[in-house]
């Protein structure tokens, strides 16, 4: 990011070109563009975000919309008594940590194999890792899968077959490729075994691209919806967050549904603000997470998709 | 043993160009290849020897049914779950078995009473023999994991083959073993329910997974003595060429080392194409059991291809949403260019970090995300009530029209701030020379644009669009999955949610679901394979 602002000032003052009206006018349109974009793109969130601490009678009679009122934390005081959702966070925390780390592993070890040009048929191994990537059986194939590999309704379903990650695989190996060859040889000639050197010479050089694939990994694991959907139905204490939160959108309506038709309208005003509370609650403490780790992992999206775009 | 062992590194590099040279016998590739199948058999439920299977026979239309939820136990388990998951295999034990509906008998075949001259009612099935069929089942299991430990030792040298050999015949004999226990246990539920049932009403299968284990383990087992015997005499006849310390060739060291990966990959995206048997058989709802009497052969196929109306409208909304997203795949480069034009370092940076944003939410989120906005009290609603005085009372999600383009622009709201960086990252990888060149030339901003910037990031371009266009069956499903409802399911079903819905929804009808899969993974495969040959052709580069 940094490096294409820096050439273009430079680029700018080697040749300061006069700009034109027309061009200042075009400026102004861009910059309009693009303010009103990354509106779009916060306000969702900092409209949900005074909502949740805003009273929540003011919020039902649409008078929150641009600045908070009435401040108070009671709505994340009372999601917090609701058992299902702590559940549903420390499971997502747990894998979102668990697996990941396990992810990163996995991966890198994988990776590093795969650059040992003296292996058994390896490009055939690689292919055979890499070609999941673009081809599944198909969802029912997947389930019945799962199922008799008993990972229904089971914690292990949320980390293992997260373990081998395709695409990480190529953007590790692409990176230990670029390591050259002599640190490792130096350790394998003074004695170190494939481990060792593993660990003690290939993470460490390779920190930057597993930070990348950490945050990729991490990120996705805490969003992760549709396992949870598909396997844990029957067994809410595994629930997601995400997946909790997706049942709540869902009860919610039809709870307003149901409110409705049956005509009473304290009965609607309170099931509206309960579900409008818990909603937008829920949705924050899903999203604050990632908002308090994007800061960090900001600094390594370009080099993860750039390396991503280099064929493996 | 009187034979001297010489490690002089000359007998050293003869030994180690024999033990290159040395072609696997024929027992050792049979041992492989029997380990091999072992270890995928041991996930497949149809050939479970502990699967005790237990039925109500019952007839309809003269076929032999088992009864679909009371009348079978354990039928979908694997060897493996059986072994480590006591629980599922005693879950309809639990439920179905143990209700005291059978009269007690003495030894001489009379009812017994109780003191008050009540009969005695006792469970058909007794969980002790449960807990023997479980323990046979990890002992087959551990004698098979030891034996494929055993083989991948086995491709070492001669010295840690001494070892893995009889490793590996212990193993086989430790699950011939676990495969009597679990015969044992089964002639235990079998005389009970002589004894007790009613053969008419119970009736247990015996497991053809027996005989397959048993003939497997066997096997195993002559092969592994062969081998055995065979290294022996090897290393009689080596004399003074025999290795000192066990090892192995580094070729096969670090193909054993990525084995793991390779069994976990195997395990989870290669092992469920055997769930596309599913796609050949005709199940009805709450009866997943496979038998022959259910097969189908290609009908399911025909019937998606012949009864079109479902398939044809899920292909073309999923069809219209893949193309409407690849006509817009332009947009990220329009983005990347614009923003480069920004003068201040600062604004392009800001607008970077904020449009990424939703990147990293789940669909999920971005439903919760567009009913604050969009529902009735929401924030589009209350906006134009304070601007007209009017509030409206629109629901703007519970609404059909437009469902294509509504989605469109929630994936490019969700994306395109993303999707821009990989060019704005190519714009800062373009030779300066380039602009400073066309600059000196007099080229405007725009002929810059056109001539230098563009070009410089068409082949970027090409490579995502070759992959779309690969991808254009799958578009996934989350996000079609939150935004479903009433008014727009007509429109916003594609392939993938199509899949959902009727394999997983309200009366799953698995077999149709499979063969949709099954054939749209043939065609994703299929168009992956064409793109990669396009590609092959116009940048001389493959994609995959």
């Amino acid at each position: 990011m940094s490096t294409v602002s820096g050439n273009k000032v430079e680029m700018k003052k080697k040749f300061r070109i006069r700009k034109s009206p027309s061009d200042i006018g075009i400026d102004i349109l861009i910059i309009l563009f693009f303010t009103a974009f990354t509106l779009m793109c916060i306000f969702p969130f900092y409209y949900l975000f005074i909502n949740t601490i805003s009273n929540n009678d003011l919020v039902v009679s649409g008078k929150v919309n641009f600045y908070p009122r009435e401040i108070t934390f009671t709505n994340y005081a009372n999601i917090f008594k609701v058992s299902t959702l702590l559940y549903s966070i420390f499971i997502t925390f747990s894998r979102t940590v668990l697996g990941t780390f396990l992810m990163v592993i996995t991966t890198a070890w994988a990776a590093y194999l795969i650059t040992k040009k003296k292996m058994w048929k390896r490009s055939f191994w690689y292919r055979f890792l890499v070609i999941t990537m673009y081809f599944n059986a198909g969802l029912v194939p997947w389930f019945i899968n799962m199922k008799m590999l008993d990972l229904t309704g089971s914690f292990l379903a949320y980390i293992i077959p997260g373990m081998v990650a395709p695409y990480n695989i190529i953007l590790v190996k692409t990176y230990i490729e670029s390591i050259p060859d002599s640190l490792e040889e130096s350790a394998i000639i003074d004695g170190a075994s494939t481990p060792r050197v593993f660990f003690k010479i290939i993470i460490p050089l390779a920190l930057p691209i597993l930070a990348t694939i950490t945050i990729f990994g991490a990120v996705g694991n805490w969003n992760s919806f549709q396992d949870s959907l598909l396997l844990m139905s029957s067994t809410p204490k595994l629930m997601t967050l995400q997946h909790v939160l997706y049942t709540y959108l869902n009860q919610n309506s039809a709870a307003m549904n149901a409110a409705m038709n049956s005509g009473g309208s304290s009965q609607l005003a309170t099931v509206q603000m309960n579900s409008t509370a818990n909603q937008y609650t829920i949705a924050m403490v899903s999203i604050i997470p990632i908002l308090l780790v994007y800061p960090f992992m900001q600094r390594f999206f370009v080099k993860g998709i750039m390396l991503g775009a280099v064929k493996g | 043993m009187s034979t001297k062992i010489y490690q002089s590194g000359q007998n050293r590099q003869a030994l180690e160009k024999i033990e290159k040279n040395e072609k696997a016998n024929i027992f050792e590739i049979i041992g492989r290849i029997l380990a091999v199948i072992a270890i995928v058999l041991v996930f497949i439920p149809d050939v479970n020897p502990a699967r005790i299977f237990i039925g109500k026979e019952i007839y309809s239309s003269g076929k032999q049914q088992w009864l679909s939820e009371e009348g079978k136990m354990n039928i979908n388990i694997s060897l493996f779950t059986s072994a480590v998951n006591y629980d599922a295999t005693v879950e309809h034990l639990k439920t179905d078995y143990t209700k005291g509906v059978i009269k007690a008998k003495d030894a001489d075949g009379n009812v017994i009473k109780d003191e008050n001259g009540k009969v005695v009612k006792v469970p058909v099935l007794e969980e002790a023999p449960f807990h023997t069929l479980q323990l046979g089942a990890v002992l087959v299991l551990a004698g098979i994991i030891v034996s494929a430990v055993a083989e991948c030792a086995g491709i070492g040298n001669r010295k840690l083959r001494s070892y893995a050999y009889p490793a590996g015949i212990l193993g086989s004999i430790c699950s011939l073993a676990g495969i009597y226990v679990v015969l044992n246990a089964y002639n235990r539920i079998e005389q009970r329910i002589l004894e007790y049932a009613d053969p008419e009403e119970f009736n247990q299968v015996f497991p053809i997974g027996i005989y397959v284990f048993a003939i497997l383990c066997g096997l195993m087992l002559l092969t592994g003595l062969a081998k055995w015997i065979t290294n022996i005499i090897r290393l009689r006849e080596a004399g003074d060429l025999r290795p000192l310390k066990p090892g192995m060739q580094e070729k096969y060291r670090l193909f054993l080392m990525i084995l793991p990966v390779i069994f976990l990959s195997f395990l989870f995206c290669y092992l469920p194409i055997y769930g596309w048997r599913y796609s050949f058989f005709d199940l009805v709802t709450g009866d997943y059991t496979l038998t022959a009497n259910k097969f189908v052969g290609f009908k399911n196929f025909k019937y998606l291809f012949q009864n079109g109306g479902d398939t044809l409208r899920v292909l073309r909304n999923t069809l219209v949403m893949s193309g409407l997203g690849i006509a817009t795949s332009w947009l990220p480069i329009a983005f990347a260019v614009l923003l480069a034009e920004v003068p201040s370092t600062k604004f392009q940076r800001l607008v970077q970090t904020f449009t990424t944003i939703p990147n990293f939410i789940s669909w999920v989120l971005v439903y919760a995300v567009a009913l604050a906005i969009f529902s009735r009290d929401g924030f589009l609603n209350q906006l134009i009530g304070i601007i007209t005085g009017n509030r409206p009372d629109t629901i703007y999600l519970q609404d059909g029209s437009n469902t294509w383009l509504k989605m469109l622009l929630w994936g490019t709201w969700k994306g395109l701030g993303w999707s821009a960086i990989i060019y704005i990252a190519g714009i800062s990888g373009i030779d300066q020379q380039l602009f400073e060149a066309a600059k000196v030339d007099g080229a405007s901003r725009w002929q810059c644009i056109w001539h230098v910037t563009i070009p410089g990031l068409l082949p970027t371009y090409m490579v995502m669009l070759l992959l779309s266009i690969a991808g254009i069956l799958s578009n996934g499903m989350e996000q079609y999955l939150v935004f479903e409802n009433a008014w727009n399911t007509e429109t916003i079903e594609v392939l993938d949610l199509y899949v959902y819905n009727l394999g997983m929804g309200s009366s799953p009808n698995l077999p149709l679901a499979t063969v949709v899969g099954v054939t749209k993974s043939f065609i994703g495969i299929t168009l992956l394979l064409v793109a990669n040959r396009v590609s092959k052709v116009i940048r001389g580069e493959s994609i995959v």
